[in-house]
């Protein structure tokens, strides 16, 4: 790639500089707070009292890389609030990989999720260390650290069940209905955009380089666990031309998504509708405070 | 050892599983951390909801790490519980599921609205903070252990409800009307939480005997409201006029146990309460959800290491 030149601060962004660094933000804003949202799910309702505390901690590690990439959205104004609790549903540009619920009990949903997901945050991130937005740059490394232990505790999971028949039938349920949902972690947001991303150097890899990345690793892990990730054996899937035949209706970065998404977000926002926290009705500040 | 010898060394952790404690002893030890066991998993399990109903990330996060807290002390407790050799963790997490298993009341009233979440998390969490500290030096060391990292960790819980409370009774007038309504709700069973008066409790007197139990309900409850009637007044709170409490001169507090509910409270310790019931039952089939799981670790471990091993999951 071309030396790129490092973008400038935020308040100094041409407006498609501006767009650009914004779609990469939501991407993976987006991305960690709603798999964040649905792995809280499992709290209380994990197999062993290990396995909750493992995973609170996962959830709360994607909480926190929320708020980290959500700060820097509000560099342009918006408040936390309107980010998440005021922004449209349809507005959200997660995969859909994140938002899909979960069937009572099935936990080989959960670690396989997670799997699949952070395999491919791993790659996006490391794309971003290079960023020529230092913002961004500067929040990767931190992020990266507890990835690696994300996909550890979802890797041997994944090995634990696919040990016996029984339990690996349940993780190849799993695997035929998320993989199409997982390939939407590298659909684009907006062609365009994406290429603008790309060209201004905020990540140094494009999408489709990055979903062979990762596909040369998941498939052969699933496989050598007696899975089978079907799609992925035809040598067509690499071509990015068929990107597009591969994917499920809805991809989320497009900003269509489920019905699950906005049954989701219905319920996470439904106190702070009933407390009336909207902007508009924001009482003045504890005089107590000041 | 017998009871005699237990009653006259009875300090602050004095036993632990290097003695031979009389069976009366580990029995009684049994059923009170055991109850503490349950109860943090239920109250866990009462407030997850509001993981996801929190208005803000930071509020979100906390319920989310709180919520990890109960468990972590339950497994804990069920540690500790483990080690007197009358039950071991799965049957206590099996009577639990099978309502067998006893927790406290106010965990039996499942929550709705988010303005009900100081309740247990600044009132209750506050009253159990009163007990806990208390039982720093019961005389099974290892309850005691557990409740130093117990303890630690309610002080960040009851800030926590504290701020919320805080956040409310300074917000808009109708988050401060729906949190007073929640309050005088919830205000008559957190006054319960310490029981009837101690002639009217059953396990009062051996406990403390032998060391287990540090402090009467009726002093914990004197503690408690001198602490917290003044608390929530200062958050605009106005106690309600039932149950009838009256200060006497030595600064301890008279409540008109007539004016509570006993009826309700004891079908609550028995597990009939059937809101109660709800919140059992439902825990119960999401643990029944994952049976398949466990099997599967279990029979994992069974290979690696041989049946006679005791399990030990991730």
């Amino acid at each position: 790639m071309a030396a790129v030149e490092e973008l400038s601060e935020p308040g100094s962004l041409s407006e498609e500089e501006r767009e650009a660094v914004r779609h990469q933000l939501f991407r993976l804003a987006d991305d960690e707070f709603v798999l964040a949202e649905r792995y809280t799910e499992w709290q209380v309702k994990a197999p062993t009292l290990e396995s909750d505390l493992a995973f609170s901690n996962i959830a709360q590690d994607e909480l926190g890389h929320a708020r980290l990439w959500y700060d820097l959205l509000q560099d342009w104004g918006a408040e936390e609030s309107e980010l998440i609790w005021e922004r449209d549903p349809s507005e959200w540009r997660h995969s859909t990989l994140v938002e899909l619920p979960f069937e009572e009990g099935d936990w080989s949903d959960p670690v396989l999720r997670s799997y699949l997901y952070d395999v491919a945050e791993d790659i996006q991130l490391r794309a971003l260390q290079d960023s020529t937005y230092p913002r961004i740059r500067d929040r990767v490394g931190k992020i990266l650290g507890e990835e690696d232990y994300h996909r550890e505790h979802a890797a041997s999971w994944l090995e634990r069940l696919c040990e016996e028949d029984e339990s690996r039938a349940r993780v190849q349920d799993a695997l035929d209905r998320l993989f199409p949902h997982a390939l939407t972690l590298f659909a684009p947001t907006d062609e365009a955009v994406e290429d603008r991303i790309d060209e201004l150097g905020i990540r140094s890899e494009p999408l489709v380089t990055m979903r062979e990345e990762w596909l040369d690793e998941v498939v052969p892990f699933l496989e050598s666990l007696g899975l089978s990730v079907d799609d992925a054996e035809l040598p067509e899937q690499y071509d990015v031309h068929h990107s597009q035949l591969e994917l499920p209706e809805h991809t989320g970065r497009d900003q269509s998504h489920t019905d699950d998404w906005f049954d989701l977000y219905d319920e996470f926002t439904r106190s702070y509708r009933e407390l009336g926290r909207t902007s508009a009705a924001r009482i003045m500040k504890d005089p107590d405070d000041e | 050892m017998d009871i005699e010898e237990v009653k006259q060394r009875a300090g602050p952790r004095e036993f632990s599983p290097k003695d031979d404690m009389p069976e009366e002893y580990r029995k009684a030890a049994t059923r009170m951390i055991q109850f503490h066991a349950n109860s943090e998993i239920m109250g866990a399990y009462l407030e997850k909801p509001f993981i996801r109903q929190a208005p803000s990330l930071d509020r979100k996060l906390a319920f989310s790490a709180k919520v990890q807290d109960e468990i972590g002390h339950g497994q804990l407790l069920y540690r500790a519980a483990e080690s007197l050799g009358i039950k071991t963790r799965d049957e206590m997490l099996d009577e639990l599921a099978e309502g067998e298993g006893k927790f406290l009341n106010c965990f039996h009233y499942p929550m709705d609205s988010y303005v009900e979440t100081p309740m247990i998390a600044f009132f209750v969490d506050g009253a159990a903070m009163r007990r806990q500290a208390t039982l720093k030096s019961t005389s099974w060391e290892p309850y005691a252990h557990a409740m130093d990292k117990v303890c630690f960790e309610e002080g960040f819980h009851v800030k926590h409800g504290e701020a919320i409370l805080y956040e409310l009774m300074t917000g808009s007038k109708k988050e401060q009307e729906m949190t007073q309504e929640a309050f005088e709700e919830w205000w008559p069973r957190i006054i319960q939480f310490f029981g009837p008066t101690n002639d009217k409790s059953t396990h009062h007197g051996f406990a403390s005997e032998v060391g287990l139990k540090q402090m009467g309900n009726d002093e914990l409850r004197t503690a408690f409201l001198n602490a917290y009637i003044p608390k929530a007044e200062k958050y605009g709170l106005e106690i309600p006029d039932e149950p009838r409490i009256s200060k006497n001169d030595d600064g301890t507090y008279e409540v008109v146990e007539e004016d509570l509910d006993w009826d309700e409270f004891f079908t609550i310790a028995k597990n009939d309460y059937e809101p109660g019931v709800g919140q059992i039952e439902g825990r119960k089939a999401s643990q029944d959800a994952v049976e398949w799981v466990r099997e599967s670790l279990d029979n994992h471990e069974n290979r690696l290491y041989g049946s006679s091993q005791p399990q030990a999951a991730d």
